[in-house]
C-alpha cells in the first residue's frame, strides 16, 4: 500500500477539489486502490485519515445527504475556513513574533508551527531576556471560549461547573480563569491547573456578555495577604531588621513603612486578617522579622513556631 | 512542554511540515535543497524523499500531476501551483502559542507598544476574534532593577551588586556581567559572570539591593548560562521526600519535584523534592508547620525545627 503521507495528501487535495460533497463510497472510488477493500477495513482507515487531518488543524465539513443517497455521510473541505487570511505581517512584525515565542517559549513545537504557518523560519535559540510562561493544556481551548464568548463546563474543587468565561490571567507564576460561574451566580477565579480533565466548550458563540470594564488584572488582588481579607481588621506592625528592610520595602511599598529606626530596621504595616497568608508572609524572613502588634497575631505566630520546634 | 525533535517522525507530523513548505516553495517557485532543509528543519535526504512524494500524489483523470515538483543539482523546481498555494489555518494551539508569547514578551523589560511587536501583535489578536487585551492579560510584575540588569545584559556592561544571599543570610556587594535576565514561577532572576566566584550565577532580583553601572565591558567567560526554567534536573543536588498536608498543597505546585503521590483519603501526598538550597528548605518547613513532615532523609527533620527554635528565641528575647 502507498506510503500514509500521500494517501492524506491526495484525501485532503481531494476535498479541497470536489464541487460536491463526498461519500466515503465515492472518495474510495476516486483514491482508487488506496483504501481496502473490505467494508469495514475502509471504513476505519478513513476514520483514522479524517482523525489525522483534523488534528493537524484542517476542517472537514460534513453533512448527512438526502435522496437518492439519502443517509450517508458527505465530506468536503471549505477553502475558506481551511486557508489563512487576513493576517498579513510585514518582515519586522513577523521577527518580533519570533523573538517573543524564543523568549517566552522557547523549544515550543506547536510555536515553531505557527512560525512556519506565517512564513518565518527556524526558531531562534535562548534570547538575552525571558519569561517561562507556564504550560496547561487546557488553555487554548479555554481561550478561543473567551474570544467567542461560548459558556465553558468543567470541573473544579469536585463540583461541575458552568462558567461564561470573561478572561485569562497569568499571575506569579500560575494561570487563572476568571468567569462568571451560573451555578453560583457570581464571578469566580479558577487556577487553571486545577482544573480536573478536560474543559467543554459548548457550542454557541456569543452566548453572554462580558461587563465593558472588565480586566482580569482586578480579578483579585496581587497580595495573597490580601485575599478575602476583613478591610475592618486593623493592619498588623512588623519590625524588619536592618538586612531585610530594604527587600521589605521594595516588597511592599514605602507608603507601608510605619517607622524607620536609627539602626537602620523598620516597622512595616501589613494587613493581617487573612491569617494564613499573614503567618507564611511574615515566616518568610524568618528571625528577620518580628511581629509587633496585635497580641492574636503574635502569638498566632509564636504558637505556630512551638508547634513546629516540639 | 512539547520540545521541537530534528525531523517529523509519524505521518501527521510530515503532513504537518509539507502544507507548510508547500505554499513557502510555490512562492518561490526554485529554491535551493540545502536552504528549504535549514528552513524546516530537515535533512536534504528529508527533503527530496519528501517531495518525491509529493509528486506521486495525485486524482484521476491526473494521476501524479497534484503537484508539479521535482529537484535538479540541488536547486526545487515547482510548476505552475494549483493547491496548498497557502497555509493552512492556525489551529487554537499554533493561535495560542503566538499570542500568549506575544503578550508575554509586551511584559519583557525593553518591549516597545508601538514597536513592530506591538503591531503584528494587534494584528493576530484581530485575525483570531480577540477584540480587545482583556481576555489574555500576563501580568510579570517586573521588579524596577530588571529593567537596568537587561539594559545591561544587551550592553554587556558590567554592574556592581548589593545582594542578600539567602544561603549566606547576609548582604554582599558583587560585581558581575549580567548575561541574561529572566522571569520564572513568578520570580525574577539575573543570570551572569560573577567576579568574586569567577562562576555563572544566578541571583533573585528582588533580592538585589541595588545596581550600579561600573562603564567597563569586560568579556563574557564562555561558561554554559543555565537554560531558564529548567535547573533542578542535576542529579546531585540532595532529595528529600516529605508528607504535605492539603494546605502545603502549593509547594509541588510552585517548585520542581521529582514525583508526587495521589492523595489519601485525608488529602496528604508523599513528594520527593530536589533541596537546590538547605536554608530554602528550612524556610519553607518553618512556613508549613504541621502541614509538612519530613520521610527521608530522616536527618532533614531537624533543618525546620532548628530554624523555628532560632525565630522563636528571637520573640523570648523581647
Amino acid at each position: 500500500m502507498a506510503d500514509r503521507v500521500e494517501r492524506l495528501t491526495n484525501l485532503l487535495a481531494l476535498l479541497l477539489e470536489t464541487t460536491q460533497p463526498l461519500s466515503l463510497i465515492q472518495i474510495a472510488g476516486e483514491l482508487r486502490g488506496q483504501y481496502p477493500e473490505s467494508q469495514t477495513a475502509r471504513r476505519g482507515a478513513f476514520e483514522r485519515d479524517k482523525a489525522a487531518l483534523r488534528e493537524i488543524g484542517v476542517p472537514i465539513e460534513q453533512r448527512i445527504a438526502a435522496g437518492s443517497d439519502a443517509g450517508q455521510t458527505q465530506y468536503w473541505i471549505d477553502r475558506n475556513r481551511y486557508e489563512m487570511h487576513g493576517l498579513d505581517l510585514t518582515a519586522d512584525e513577523m521577527r518580533a513574533l519570533q523573538v517573543a515565542i524564543a523568549a517566552t517559549r522557547p523549544g515550543s513545537s506547536s510555536g515553531q508551527d505557527a512560525l512556519w504557518k506565517l512564513g518565518a523560519g527556524v526558531l531562534d535559540q535562548g534570547t538575552t531576556v525571558s519569561a517561562i510562561v507556564p504550560d496547561v493544556a487546557e488553555l487554548p481551548a479555554l481561550r478561543d471560549a473567551v474570544a467567542s464568548r461560548a459558556r465553558v463546563g468543567f470541573r473544579y474543587n469536585d463540583v461541575d461547573r458552568e462558567v461564561d468565561p470573561w478572561g485569562l490571567l497569568l499571575r506569579a507564576g500560575f494561570w487563572y480563569l476568571i468567569g462568571f460561574d451560573n451555578g453560583r451566580g457570581e464571578r469566580r477565579t479558577y487556577r487553571i491547573d486545577r482544573i480536573a480533565g478536560h474543559v467543554v466548550t459548548h457550542a454557541d458563540a456569543g452566548s453572554f456578555e462580558r461587563p465593558a470594564d472588565f480586566d482580569p488584572r482586578d480579578a483579585f488582588p496581587e497580595d495573597p495577604k490580601l485575599i478575602g481579607a476583613d478591610p475592618t481588621v486593623p493592619d498588623a506592625l512588623v519590625a524588619i531588621d536592618a538586612v531585610r528592610a530594604g527587600h521589605a520595602e521594595r516588597e511592599l511599598g514605602s507608603e507601608r513603612i510605619a517607622e524607620r529606626r536609627t539602626d537602620g530596621s523598620i516597622v512595616v504595616s501589613v494587613p493581617c486578617a487573612n491569617q494564613p497568608a499573614f503567618r507564611s508572609w511574615v515566616l518568610g524572613y524568618l528571625e528577620h522579622a518580628e511581629v509587633l502588634e496585635p497580641e492574636t497575631a503574635r502569638a498566632d505566630v509564636i504558637a505556630w513556631l512551638e508547634a513546629v520546634v516540639a | 512542554m512539547k520540545t521541537a525533535r530534528r525531523g517529523p517522525r509519524n505521518a501527521e507530523d510530515r503532513l504537518r511540515r509539507l502544507l507548510v513548505m508547500l505554499p513557502w516553495l510555490m512562492e518561490r517557485g526554485e529554491v535551493s535543497v540545502d536552504e528549504a532543509a535549514e528552513r524546516f528543519d530537515l535533512t536534504p535526504a528529508e527533503i527530496a524523499r519528501e517531495l518525491e512524494l509529493v509528486a506521486m500524489c495525485g486524482l484521476p483523470p491526473f494521476v501524479d500531476e497534484l503537484i508539479d515538483v521535482f529537484i535538479d543539482e540541488g536547486m526545487i523546481f515547482v510548476g505552475v501551483p494549483r493547491l496548498f498555494t497557502r497555509p493552512l489555518r492556525l489551529n487554537a494551539v499554533e493561535a495560542w502559542e503566538l499570542l500568549a508569547a506575544g503578550r508575554a514578551a509586551m511584559e519583557l523589560p525593553g518591549a516597545d507598544p508601538d514597536g513592530p511587536l506591538g503591531r503584528g501583535l494587534a494584528k493576530l489578536a484581530t485575525a483570531l476574534g480577540d477584540d480587545d487585551t482583556a481576555g489574555v492579560r500576563i501580568d510579570l510584575d517586573r521588579p524596577e532593577a530588571a529593567i537596568g540588569l537587561a539594559a545591561a545584559a544587551d550592553a554587556g556592561e558590567e554592574v556592581r551588586i548589593t545582594y542578600w544571599s539567602l544561603s549566606r543570610d547576609e548582604t554582599s556587594e558583587r560585581l558581575i556581567l549580567p548575561r541574561q535576565v529572566f522571569a520564572d514561577r513568578g520570580q525574577w532572576y539575573v543570570s551572569g559572570d560573577d567576579d568574586r566566584s569567577g562562576e555563572i550565577r544566578t541571583f533573585r532580583i528582588d533580592r538585589i539591593e541595588s545596581v550600579e553601572p561600573t562603564g567597563r565591558h569586560p568579556e563574557a567567560s564562555d561558561s554554559q548560562l543555565p537554560t531558564p526554567g529548567s535547573w533542578f534536573t542535576d542529579g546531585s543536588i540532595p532529595r528529600v521526600t516529605v508528607r504535605l498536608g492539603p494546605s502545603a498543597r502549593w509547594v509541588v505546585e510552585r517548585f520542581p519535584v521529582d514525583s508526587v503521590s495521589d492523595a489519601d483519603a485525608d488529602g496528604w501526598v508523599t513528594a520527593t523534592l530536589p533541596i537546590a538550597s538547605e536554608p530554602w528548605f528550612a524556610r519553607t518547613m518553618v512556613r508549613l508547620g504541621p502541614d509538612a513532615v519530613v520521610v527521608e532523609p530522616s536527618g532533614w527533620g531537624s533543618i525546620g525545627r532548628d530554624a523555628a527554635t532560632r525565630v522563636l528565641a528571637h520573640y523570648r528575647r523581647s
